[in-house]
Protein backbone atom coordinates (compact mmCIF):
# COMPACT_ATOMS: atom_id res chain seq x y z
CA UNK A 1 0.00 0.00 0.00
CA UNK A 2 3.09 1.91 -0.70
CA UNK A 3 4.37 2.32 2.85
CA UNK A 4 8.17 1.45 3.10
CA UNK A 5 9.48 -1.95 3.83
CA UNK A 6 10.97 -1.17 7.22
CA UNK A 7 13.01 -4.25 8.16
CA UNK A 8 11.00 -7.15 6.31
CA UNK A 9 7.26 -6.03 6.14
CA UNK A 10 5.77 -8.73 7.54
CA UNK A 11 2.07 -7.32 6.86
CA UNK A 12 1.70 -9.69 4.11
CA UNK A 13 2.53 -12.84 5.33
CA UNK A 14 1.10 -12.44 8.83
CA UNK A 15 -2.87 -12.66 9.74
CA UNK A 16 -4.43 -9.00 10.12
CA UNK A 17 -5.42 -9.97 13.81
CA UNK A 18 -1.94 -10.55 15.07
CA UNK A 19 -0.46 -7.47 12.66
CA UNK A 20 -2.80 -5.62 15.10
CA UNK A 21 -1.77 -6.87 18.12
CA UNK A 22 1.77 -6.57 17.45
CA UNK A 23 2.67 -3.88 15.59
CA UNK A 24 -0.83 -1.70 16.37
CA UNK A 25 0.80 1.94 15.35
CA UNK A 26 1.74 0.45 11.73
CA UNK A 27 -1.72 -1.06 11.62
CA UNK A 28 -3.03 2.28 12.17
CA UNK A 29 -1.26 4.76 10.04
CA UNK A 30 -2.03 1.92 7.15
CA UNK A 31 -5.78 3.15 7.68
CA UNK A 32 -5.12 7.02 8.45
CA UNK A 33 -3.27 7.50 5.41
CA UNK A 34 -6.42 6.76 3.65
CA UNK A 35 -8.16 8.91 6.27
CA UNK A 36 -10.58 6.09 7.82
CA UNK A 37 -10.08 4.27 10.68
CA UNK A 38 -10.13 0.23 11.55
CA UNK A 39 -14.17 0.47 12.31
CA UNK A 40 -14.81 2.28 9.07
CA UNK A 41 -15.38 6.06 10.48
CA UNK A 42 -14.11 8.60 9.00
CA UNK A 43 -11.42 10.22 11.10
CA UNK A 44 -13.63 13.28 12.08
CA UNK A 45 -17.29 11.15 12.99
CA UNK A 46 -18.17 10.18 16.34
CA UNK A 47 -19.50 6.47 17.62
CA UNK A 48 -23.32 5.72 17.38
CA UNK A 49 -24.64 7.72 20.63
CA UNK A 50 -27.99 6.63 22.30
CA UNK A 51 -29.34 8.08 25.62
CA UNK A 52 -32.13 6.57 27.40
CA UNK A 53 -33.38 8.67 30.55
CA UNK A 54 -34.74 7.02 33.81
CA UNK A 55 -32.64 3.79 33.53
CA UNK A 56 -33.03 3.72 37.42
CA UNK A 57 -36.22 3.86 38.92
CA UNK A 58 -35.36 4.49 42.61
CA UNK A 59 -33.71 7.88 42.10
CA UNK A 60 -35.24 11.12 41.61
CA UNK A 61 -33.08 11.00 38.13
CA UNK A 62 -31.22 9.03 36.02
CA UNK A 63 -29.73 8.36 32.54
CA UNK A 64 -27.82 5.72 30.63
CA UNK A 65 -25.53 6.88 27.88
CA UNK A 66 -23.79 4.52 25.26
CA UNK A 67 -21.14 6.52 22.99
CA UNK A 68 -20.33 3.41 20.58
CA UNK A 69 -19.79 0.52 23.41
CA UNK A 70 -19.01 3.08 26.56
CA UNK A 71 -21.44 3.08 28.94
CA UNK A 72 -21.99 5.48 31.08
CA UNK A 73 -25.31 5.27 34.01
CA UNK A 74 -25.98 8.23 35.59
CA UNK A 75 -27.96 8.92 38.84
CA UNK A 76 -28.83 11.54 41.00
CA UNK A 77 -30.19 11.03 44.79
CA UNK A 78 -31.19 14.25 46.77
CA UNK A 79 -31.30 14.68 50.11
CA UNK A 80 -32.41 18.27 52.46
CA UNK A 81 -29.25 20.10 54.37
CA UNK A 82 -28.72 23.31 56.21
CA UNK A 83 -27.14 25.48 53.53
CA UNK A 84 -24.21 27.11 54.81
CA UNK A 85 -24.19 30.24 56.58
CA UNK A 86 -22.27 32.23 53.02
CA UNK A 87 -24.83 31.19 50.91
CA UNK A 88 -28.08 30.77 52.61
CA UNK A 89 -30.14 30.71 49.79
CA UNK A 90 -28.05 27.94 47.97
CA UNK A 91 -28.09 24.31 47.16
CA UNK A 92 -24.99 22.25 46.79
CA UNK A 93 -24.40 19.63 44.09
CA UNK A 94 -21.74 16.85 44.81
CA UNK A 95 -20.32 14.47 42.05
CA UNK A 96 -18.72 11.65 42.15
CA UNK A 97 -17.19 9.09 39.50
CA UNK A 98 -16.78 5.58 39.84
CA UNK A 99 -14.84 2.59 37.95
CA UNK A 100 -16.16 -0.40 39.08
CA UNK A 101 -13.89 -3.43 37.69
CA UNK A 102 -16.24 -4.88 35.51
CA UNK A 103 -15.96 -2.14 32.95
CA UNK A 104 -12.09 -3.12 32.25
CA UNK A 105 -9.88 -5.77 32.05
CA UNK A 106 -7.20 -2.89 33.47
CA UNK A 107 -9.56 -2.12 36.88
CA UNK A 108 -8.23 -4.09 39.57
CA UNK A 109 -10.40 -4.42 42.64
CA UNK A 110 -9.29 -2.20 45.68
CA UNK A 111 -7.66 0.47 43.41
CA UNK A 112 -8.59 2.94 41.48
CA UNK A 113 -8.53 3.09 37.79
CA UNK A 114 -6.20 6.10 37.04
CA UNK A 115 -8.35 7.59 34.71
CA UNK A 116 -11.13 7.79 37.42
CA UNK A 117 -9.98 10.56 39.51
CA UNK A 118 -9.07 12.54 36.91
CA UNK A 119 -12.09 12.51 35.34
CA UNK A 120 -14.19 12.89 38.49
CA UNK A 121 -12.17 16.52 38.81
CA UNK A 122 -12.78 16.88 35.24
CA UNK A 123 -16.45 16.69 35.50
CA UNK A 124 -16.65 18.68 39.13
CA UNK A 125 -15.09 21.51 37.26
CA UNK A 126 -16.95 21.33 33.81
CA UNK A 127 -20.81 21.18 35.51
CA UNK A 128 -19.71 23.79 38.32
CA UNK A 129 -18.32 26.41 36.23
CA UNK A 130 -20.60 25.87 32.97
CA UNK A 131 -23.62 27.44 35.12
CA UNK A 132 -25.53 24.75 33.75
CA UNK A 133 -27.43 24.66 37.06
CA UNK A 134 -28.69 27.67 38.82
CA UNK A 135 -27.82 27.18 42.79
CA UNK A 136 -30.83 29.14 43.76
CA UNK A 137 -33.33 26.89 42.26
CA UNK A 138 -31.56 23.84 44.91
CA UNK A 139 -33.32 25.87 48.05
CA UNK A 140 -35.71 25.17 49.92
CA UNK A 141 -35.93 28.10 52.92
CA UNK A 142 -33.67 30.57 53.10
CA UNK A 143 -31.06 30.16 55.95
CA UNK A 144 -32.41 26.84 56.91
CA UNK A 145 -33.03 23.74 54.51
CA UNK A 146 -31.67 23.67 50.98
CA UNK A 147 -31.26 20.11 48.62
CA UNK A 148 -27.93 18.38 48.30
CA UNK A 149 -28.19 17.16 44.65
CA UNK A 150 -25.49 13.76 45.22
CA UNK A 151 -24.56 12.81 41.10
CA UNK A 152 -23.52 9.22 41.38
CA UNK A 153 -21.73 7.83 37.87
CA UNK A 154 -20.93 4.44 37.26
CA UNK A 155 -18.47 3.56 34.23
CA UNK A 156 -20.32 0.24 33.36
CA UNK A 157 -17.96 -0.87 30.42
CA UNK A 158 -14.82 1.57 29.07
CA UNK A 159 -13.76 1.94 25.95
CA UNK A 160 -12.39 5.29 25.39
CA UNK A 161 -14.14 8.82 25.26
CA UNK A 162 -14.74 8.08 29.47
CA UNK A 163 -15.31 11.77 30.28
CA UNK A 164 -17.60 12.57 27.15
CA UNK A 165 -19.85 9.97 28.06
CA UNK A 166 -19.79 10.64 31.61
CA UNK A 167 -20.59 14.14 30.70
CA UNK A 168 -23.46 13.59 28.52
CA UNK A 169 -24.97 10.92 31.07
CA UNK A 170 -24.82 13.38 33.62
CA UNK A 171 -26.55 16.17 32.17
CA UNK A 172 -29.22 13.88 31.02
CA UNK A 173 -29.80 12.72 34.12
CA UNK A 174 -30.14 16.29 35.33
CA UNK A 175 -32.62 16.89 32.24
CA UNK A 176 -34.66 13.65 33.72
CA UNK A 177 -34.47 14.85 37.66
CA UNK A 178 -37.60 15.53 39.28
CA UNK A 179 -37.77 17.40 42.73
CA UNK A 180 -39.41 15.20 45.19
CA UNK A 181 -41.93 16.98 47.63
CA UNK A 182 -40.90 17.86 51.06
CA UNK A 183 -42.70 19.12 54.08
CA UNK A 184 -41.97 20.25 57.30
CA UNK A 185 -42.42 17.11 60.12
CA UNK A 186 -43.24 17.98 63.48
CA UNK A 187 -39.49 18.15 64.85
CA UNK A 188 -39.66 21.31 63.10
CA UNK A 189 -37.31 19.76 60.10
CA UNK A 190 -38.08 19.40 56.84
CA UNK A 191 -38.47 15.96 55.32
CA UNK A 192 -39.36 14.25 52.24
CA UNK A 193 -42.64 13.09 51.62
CA UNK A 194 -43.22 10.10 49.43
CA UNK A 195 -46.26 9.93 47.54
CA UNK A 196 -48.35 7.88 49.60
CA UNK A 197 -48.31 10.01 52.79
CA UNK A 198 -49.47 13.00 51.79
CA UNK A 199 -52.01 13.08 54.93
CA UNK A 200 -52.62 16.84 55.58
CA UNK A 201 -48.95 17.57 55.78
CA UNK A 202 -48.94 21.58 54.26
CA UNK A 203 -46.21 20.84 50.95
CA UNK A 204 -42.86 23.47 51.24
CA UNK A 205 -43.07 22.87 47.40
CA UNK A 206 -46.28 22.36 46.02
CA UNK A 207 -45.73 20.00 43.56
CA UNK A 208 -42.66 18.05 41.55
CA UNK A 209 -40.42 20.48 39.51
CA UNK A 210 -37.88 19.97 37.08
CA UNK A 211 -34.65 22.04 37.10
CA UNK A 212 -34.32 24.93 34.44
CA UNK A 213 -30.79 24.01 32.74
CA UNK A 214 -29.33 27.03 30.99
CA UNK A 215 -26.29 26.40 28.69
CA UNK A 216 -25.79 22.88 28.49
CA UNK A 217 -22.08 21.57 27.74
CA UNK A 218 -21.44 18.95 25.38
CA UNK A 219 -17.56 17.58 25.09
CA UNK A 220 -15.93 15.68 22.39
CA UNK A 221 -12.25 14.39 23.01
CA UNK A 222 -10.06 13.55 20.24
CA UNK A 223 -6.24 12.49 19.50
CA UNK A 224 -3.51 14.41 17.71
CA UNK A 225 -1.15 12.09 16.03
CA UNK A 226 1.20 13.30 13.24
CA UNK A 227 -0.74 15.45 11.17
CA UNK A 228 -4.32 13.44 12.43
CA UNK A 229 -7.19 14.80 14.46
CA UNK A 230 -9.26 11.06 15.29
CA UNK A 231 -12.75 12.12 16.87
CA UNK A 232 -14.06 9.96 19.77
CA UNK A 233 -11.39 7.09 20.53
CA UNK A 234 -11.84 4.02 21.17
CA UNK A 235 -9.91 2.34 23.84
CA UNK A 236 -7.47 0.80 21.85
CA UNK A 237 -6.98 4.02 19.85
CA UNK A 238 -6.47 5.67 23.41
CA UNK A 239 -3.62 3.62 24.53
CA UNK A 240 -1.87 3.85 21.75
CA UNK A 241 -1.88 7.51 20.61
CA UNK A 242 -1.35 9.70 23.71
CA UNK A 243 -2.15 12.97 22.82
CA UNK A 244 -5.86 14.04 23.84
CA UNK A 245 -7.59 16.79 23.85
CA UNK A 246 -10.69 17.61 25.17
CA UNK A 247 -13.15 20.83 23.82
CA UNK A 248 -15.99 21.30 26.04
CA UNK A 249 -18.73 23.73 24.68
CA UNK A 250 -21.68 24.71 25.60
CA UNK A 251 -25.31 25.07 23.56
CA UNK A 252 -25.08 28.14 22.31
CA UNK A 253 -21.45 27.83 21.07
CA UNK A 254 -19.02 29.27 23.93
CA UNK A 255 -15.72 27.90 25.26
CA UNK A 256 -16.51 26.22 28.74
CA UNK A 257 -13.31 24.00 28.86
CA UNK A 258 -9.97 23.24 26.70
CA UNK A 259 -7.93 20.20 28.42
CA UNK A 260 -4.71 19.12 27.24
CA UNK A 261 -2.84 17.30 29.34
CA UNK A 262 0.54 17.11 27.78
CA UNK A 263 1.10 14.40 25.55
CA UNK A 264 4.20 13.59 22.56
CA UNK A 265 1.97 16.01 19.51
CA UNK A 266 2.92 19.43 20.28
CA UNK A 267 -0.31 21.20 18.27
CA UNK A 268 -0.36 24.44 16.90
CA UNK A 269 -3.43 27.07 17.02
CA UNK A 270 -4.80 25.20 13.73
CA UNK A 271 -5.35 21.90 15.19
CA UNK A 272 -7.00 23.35 17.66
CA UNK A 273 -9.62 25.42 16.12
CA UNK A 274 -9.88 22.17 13.96
CA UNK A 275 -10.54 20.55 17.70
CA UNK A 276 -13.46 23.08 18.43
CA UNK A 277 -14.54 22.92 14.74
CA UNK A 278 -15.09 18.88 15.14
CA UNK A 279 -17.13 19.87 18.41
CA UNK A 280 -19.10 22.15 17.44
CA UNK A 281 -20.09 20.04 15.07
CA UNK A 282 -20.54 17.07 17.29
CA UNK A 283 -22.73 19.61 20.21
CA UNK A 284 -25.45 20.04 17.04
CA UNK A 285 -25.94 16.18 17.19
CA UNK A 286 -25.48 15.95 20.87
CA UNK A 287 -28.13 18.44 21.41
CA UNK A 288 -30.58 16.76 18.88
CA UNK A 289 -30.23 13.54 20.69
CA UNK A 290 -30.69 15.14 24.27
CA UNK A 291 -33.93 16.83 22.60
CA UNK A 292 -35.13 13.89 21.36
CA UNK A 293 -34.46 11.33 24.57
CA UNK A 294 -36.27 14.51 26.75
CA UNK A 295 -39.59 14.66 24.68
CA UNK A 296 -39.56 10.76 24.36
CA UNK A 297 -40.23 10.83 28.11
CA UNK A 298 -42.59 13.76 28.22
CA UNK A 299 -44.90 12.27 25.86
CA UNK A 300 -45.32 9.36 28.64
CA UNK B 1 -47.97 -5.37 60.30
CA UNK B 2 -49.74 -7.77 57.51
CA UNK B 3 -47.52 -9.26 55.21
CA UNK B 4 -50.11 -11.82 53.71
CA UNK B 5 -53.70 -10.28 53.43
CA UNK B 6 -56.43 -12.81 54.43
CA UNK B 7 -56.97 -13.70 50.89
CA UNK B 8 -53.43 -15.27 50.49
CA UNK B 9 -52.21 -12.04 48.59
CA UNK B 10 -48.55 -10.16 49.66
CA UNK B 11 -47.80 -6.61 49.94
CA UNK B 12 -46.98 -6.41 46.12
CA UNK B 13 -49.76 -8.75 44.86
CA UNK B 14 -48.24 -12.03 44.76
CA UNK B 15 -49.55 -15.52 46.07
CA UNK B 16 -47.02 -16.76 48.54
CA UNK B 17 -45.36 -19.38 46.83
CA UNK B 18 -45.11 -16.91 43.76
CA UNK B 19 -41.56 -15.69 42.30
CA UNK B 20 -41.14 -11.98 41.34
CA UNK B 21 -40.71 -11.60 37.67
CA UNK B 22 -37.16 -12.07 36.18
CA UNK B 23 -35.43 -11.61 33.57
CA UNK B 24 -31.62 -12.14 32.00
CA UNK B 25 -29.28 -11.08 29.62
CA UNK B 26 -26.00 -11.82 27.71
CA UNK B 27 -23.19 -9.86 26.90
CA UNK B 28 -24.00 -6.55 28.53
CA UNK B 29 -20.37 -5.40 29.00
CA UNK B 30 -18.18 -5.54 25.75
CA UNK B 31 -15.12 -5.36 27.16
CA UNK B 32 -15.33 -8.14 29.40
CA UNK B 33 -14.94 -11.94 28.63
CA UNK B 34 -18.46 -13.16 29.66
CA UNK B 35 -21.19 -10.93 31.37
CA UNK B 36 -24.87 -10.60 31.73
CA UNK B 37 -27.50 -8.69 33.60
CA UNK B 38 -29.95 -10.44 35.96
CA UNK B 39 -32.92 -8.67 37.73
CA UNK B 40 -35.59 -10.50 40.01
CA UNK B 41 -38.60 -8.02 40.28
CA UNK B 42 -36.45 -4.26 40.88
CA UNK B 43 -33.54 -5.79 41.88
CA UNK B 44 -31.03 -5.34 39.05
CA UNK B 45 -27.04 -6.42 39.15
CA UNK B 46 -24.84 -6.69 36.27
CA UNK B 47 -22.05 -9.31 36.68
CA UNK B 48 -18.46 -9.58 34.77
CA UNK B 49 -15.98 -12.21 34.44
CA UNK B 50 -12.40 -11.52 33.48
CA UNK B 51 -10.59 -14.53 32.59
CA UNK B 52 -9.29 -17.27 32.83
CA UNK B 53 -6.31 -14.75 32.67
CA UNK B 54 -2.41 -14.68 34.13
CA UNK B 55 -2.54 -14.05 38.02
CA UNK B 56 -2.51 -10.47 38.89
CA UNK B 57 -0.18 -11.21 42.21
CA UNK B 58 2.45 -14.07 41.78
CA UNK B 59 2.65 -14.91 45.49
CA UNK B 60 -0.90 -16.71 45.27
CA UNK B 61 -0.75 -18.34 42.15
CA UNK B 62 -1.64 -22.14 42.49
CA UNK B 63 -0.11 -24.56 40.32
CA UNK B 64 -2.63 -26.96 39.95
CA UNK B 65 -4.97 -25.18 40.03
CA UNK B 66 -7.46 -21.32 38.82
CA UNK B 67 -7.69 -18.90 41.55
CA UNK B 68 -11.27 -17.47 41.41
CA UNK B 69 -11.65 -14.13 43.02
CA UNK B 70 -15.22 -11.93 43.35
CA UNK B 71 -15.70 -8.68 44.39
CA UNK B 72 -19.33 -7.50 45.30
CA UNK B 73 -20.59 -4.05 45.49
CA UNK B 74 -23.50 -2.01 45.73
CA UNK B 75 -23.97 1.12 44.00
CA UNK B 76 -24.35 4.71 45.60
CA UNK B 77 -28.14 5.07 44.68
CA UNK B 78 -29.15 1.48 44.91
CA UNK B 79 -30.59 1.56 48.15
CA UNK B 80 -33.50 3.79 49.34
CA UNK B 81 -31.10 6.23 50.89
CA UNK B 82 -28.00 6.95 49.68
CA UNK B 83 -25.42 4.63 51.16
CA UNK B 84 -21.69 6.30 51.94
CA UNK B 85 -19.50 3.07 51.68
CA UNK B 86 -20.77 0.77 48.85
CA UNK B 87 -17.88 -1.55 49.45
CA UNK B 88 -15.35 -2.33 51.97
CA UNK B 89 -17.71 -2.54 54.46
CA UNK B 90 -18.67 -5.95 56.30
CA UNK B 91 -21.62 -7.12 54.30
CA UNK B 92 -19.74 -6.81 50.77
CA UNK B 93 -17.35 -8.82 52.64
CA UNK B 94 -19.21 -11.05 53.51
CA UNK B 95 -21.65 -11.55 50.18
CA UNK B 96 -18.36 -11.52 48.36
CA UNK B 97 -16.79 -14.42 49.91
CA UNK B 98 -20.16 -16.51 50.13
CA UNK B 99 -20.43 -15.91 46.15
CA UNK B 100 -16.76 -16.71 45.49
CA UNK B 101 -17.04 -19.99 47.04
CA UNK B 102 -20.02 -20.77 46.00
CA UNK B 103 -18.69 -20.43 42.18
CA UNK B 104 -15.75 -21.63 43.30
CA UNK B 105 -17.15 -25.12 43.96
CA UNK B 106 -18.86 -25.79 40.67
CA UNK B 107 -16.24 -24.52 38.70
CA UNK B 108 -13.82 -26.80 36.51
CA UNK B 109 -10.30 -24.93 38.49
CA UNK B 110 -8.24 -28.16 37.86
CA UNK B 111 -8.78 -27.59 34.39
CA UNK B 112 -7.11 -23.71 34.46
CA UNK B 113 -3.90 -24.33 36.40
CA UNK B 114 -1.78 -21.21 37.47
CA UNK B 115 -4.83 -18.51 35.31
CA UNK B 116 -7.23 -16.18 37.77
CA UNK B 117 -10.56 -16.05 37.27
CA UNK B 118 -12.37 -12.90 38.46
CA UNK B 119 -16.08 -12.48 39.21
CA UNK B 120 -16.88 -9.09 39.63
CA UNK B 121 -20.89 -8.32 40.71
CA UNK B 122 -22.66 -4.68 40.56
CA UNK B 123 -25.80 -4.36 42.10
CA UNK B 124 -27.73 -1.39 40.47
CA UNK B 125 -31.12 -1.84 42.00
CA UNK B 126 -31.69 -3.34 45.31
CA UNK B 127 -34.81 -4.31 46.15
CA UNK B 128 -34.17 -7.64 48.46
CA UNK B 129 -32.54 -11.00 47.52
CA UNK B 130 -29.43 -8.90 45.71
CA UNK B 131 -27.11 -12.19 47.16
CA UNK B 132 -29.56 -14.99 45.05
CA UNK B 133 -29.49 -12.21 41.74
CA UNK B 134 -25.83 -11.96 42.10
CA UNK B 135 -25.19 -15.58 42.02
CA UNK B 136 -27.76 -16.11 39.02
CA UNK B 137 -25.76 -13.63 37.22
CA UNK B 138 -22.47 -14.91 37.44
CA UNK B 139 -24.02 -18.34 36.40
CA UNK B 140 -24.51 -16.27 33.10
CA UNK B 141 -21.77 -14.53 33.05
CA UNK B 142 -19.43 -17.51 33.70
CA UNK B 143 -21.22 -19.47 30.78
CA UNK B 144 -20.89 -16.83 28.17
CA UNK B 145 -17.54 -16.34 28.92
CA UNK B 146 -16.82 -20.43 28.40
CA UNK B 147 -15.32 -20.97 31.84
CA UNK B 148 -15.86 -24.95 32.46
CA UNK B 149 -18.51 -25.75 35.05
CA UNK B 150 -19.94 -28.92 36.67
CA UNK B 151 -23.38 -27.01 36.58
CA UNK B 152 -24.99 -24.20 37.06
CA UNK B 153 -25.75 -22.56 40.01
CA UNK B 154 -29.07 -20.98 40.42
CA UNK B 155 -29.79 -18.97 44.08
CA UNK B 156 -33.00 -18.08 45.63
CA UNK B 157 -34.81 -16.72 48.78
CA UNK B 158 -37.47 -17.71 50.68
CA UNK B 159 -38.91 -17.04 54.44
CA UNK B 160 -41.62 -17.20 56.45
CA UNK B 161 -44.30 -14.68 57.93
CA UNK B 162 -47.60 -14.81 59.33
CA UNK B 163 -47.13 -18.49 59.19
CA UNK B 164 -46.97 -18.58 55.08
CA UNK B 165 -43.90 -19.61 53.68
CA UNK B 166 -43.31 -16.94 51.06
CA UNK B 167 -41.02 -17.25 47.90
CA UNK B 168 -38.70 -14.51 46.78
CA UNK B 169 -38.78 -12.30 49.57
CA UNK B 170 -38.50 -8.28 48.33
CA UNK B 171 -36.67 -5.57 50.62
CA UNK B 172 -39.80 -4.97 52.58
CA UNK B 173 -40.62 -8.90 53.57
CA UNK B 174 -36.71 -9.08 54.43
CA UNK B 175 -36.70 -6.64 56.83
CA UNK B 176 -39.67 -7.68 58.70
CA UNK B 177 -37.64 -9.66 60.81
CA UNK B 178 -38.71 -12.63 59.82
CA UNK B 179 -36.49 -15.74 59.12
CA UNK B 180 -34.77 -15.14 55.60
CA UNK B 181 -33.44 -18.80 54.01
CA UNK B 182 -31.25 -18.23 51.00
CA UNK B 183 -30.27 -21.41 49.17
CA UNK B 184 -27.89 -21.85 46.58
CA UNK B 185 -28.74 -24.89 44.04
CA UNK B 186 -26.63 -27.11 41.47
CA UNK B 187 -30.23 -28.21 39.59
CA UNK B 188 -28.62 -31.48 37.26
CA UNK B 189 -26.57 -32.38 39.82
CA UNK B 190 -29.41 -32.06 42.29
CA UNK B 191 -27.25 -31.11 45.17
CA UNK B 192 -27.18 -27.92 47.49
CA UNK B 193 -23.84 -25.80 47.64
CA UNK B 194 -25.20 -22.45 49.49
CA UNK B 195 -27.70 -22.34 52.28
CA UNK B 196 -28.10 -19.55 54.86
CA UNK B 197 -30.65 -18.67 57.20
CA UNK B 198 -30.77 -15.97 59.80
CA UNK B 199 -33.40 -15.61 62.81
CA UNK B 200 -35.03 -19.02 64.34
CA UNK B 201 -37.39 -21.43 62.83
CA UNK B 202 -39.03 -24.89 64.15
CA UNK B 203 -37.06 -27.86 62.05
CA UNK B 204 -39.88 -28.69 60.29
CA UNK B 205 -41.24 -25.54 59.17
CA UNK B 206 -37.13 -24.84 58.28
CA UNK B 207 -37.71 -27.78 55.72
CA UNK B 208 -40.93 -26.78 54.45
CA UNK B 209 -39.14 -23.38 53.68
CA UNK B 210 -35.96 -24.79 52.27
CA UNK B 211 -38.00 -27.39 50.04
CA UNK B 212 -39.87 -24.25 48.66
CA UNK B 213 -36.49 -21.63 47.91
CA UNK B 214 -35.22 -24.94 46.14
CA UNK B 215 -38.17 -25.32 44.10
CA UNK B 216 -37.79 -21.55 42.86
CA UNK B 217 -33.85 -22.56 42.30
CA UNK B 218 -35.41 -25.05 39.59
CA UNK B 219 -37.51 -22.41 38.49
CA UNK B 220 -34.51 -20.13 38.21
CA UNK B 221 -32.46 -22.71 36.71
CA UNK B 222 -34.91 -23.48 33.34
CA UNK B 223 -35.44 -19.81 32.20
CA UNK B 224 -31.44 -19.44 32.65
CA UNK B 225 -30.91 -23.07 30.19
CA UNK B 226 -33.50 -21.21 28.11
CA UNK B 227 -31.75 -18.01 27.36
CA UNK B 228 -28.17 -19.86 27.56
CA UNK B 229 -30.05 -21.98 24.07
CA UNK B 230 -31.06 -18.85 22.70
CA UNK B 231 -27.51 -17.19 22.81
CA UNK B 232 -26.46 -20.05 21.50
CA UNK B 233 -28.69 -20.21 18.65
CA UNK B 234 -27.54 -16.75 17.72
CA UNK B 235 -24.34 -17.56 18.15
CA UNK B 236 -24.53 -20.05 15.63
CA UNK B 237 -26.92 -18.37 13.29
CA UNK B 238 -24.07 -15.48 12.88
CA UNK B 239 -21.37 -17.61 12.87
CA UNK B 240 -23.25 -19.15 9.64
CA UNK B 241 -23.57 -22.94 10.66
Amino acid sequence: MGLPNVSGDFSSEMDVDAFRRLFPLRFYERHLVESIRPDARPLGRARDTTLALGAVTSTDGSALAKIGLTTMLAAIKMEVMTPSIETPDEGCIAIDFHMPPICSPLVRPGRPAEAEPVVSKQLCDTILSSGMINMKELSLISGKAAWMAYLDIYCLDADGALFDAALLSAVAAFSHLQIPVVSMNDDGRVVIISEEHQEGKDPVNKEKRKLTLSSIPFSLTSILHKKYILADPTAEEESIMDTLVTVVLDSSGRLVSLYKPGGTVLAYTSAIQDCIALTRQRVKELRNILDEAVSGMEVD
Amino acid sequence: MEYVSPEGLRLDGRRPMEMRQIRGEIGAVAKADGSAVFEMGNTKVIAAVYGPREVQNRSQQMNDQALVRCEYSMANFSTGDRMRKPKGDRRSTEISLVIRQTMEACILTHLLPRSQIDIFVQVLQADGGTRSACINAATLALADAGIPMRDLVTSCSAGYLNSTALLDLNYVEDSAGGPDVTVGFLPKLDKVTLLQMDAKLPLDIFENVMQLATEGCKAVANYIREILLENTKQLESRRGL
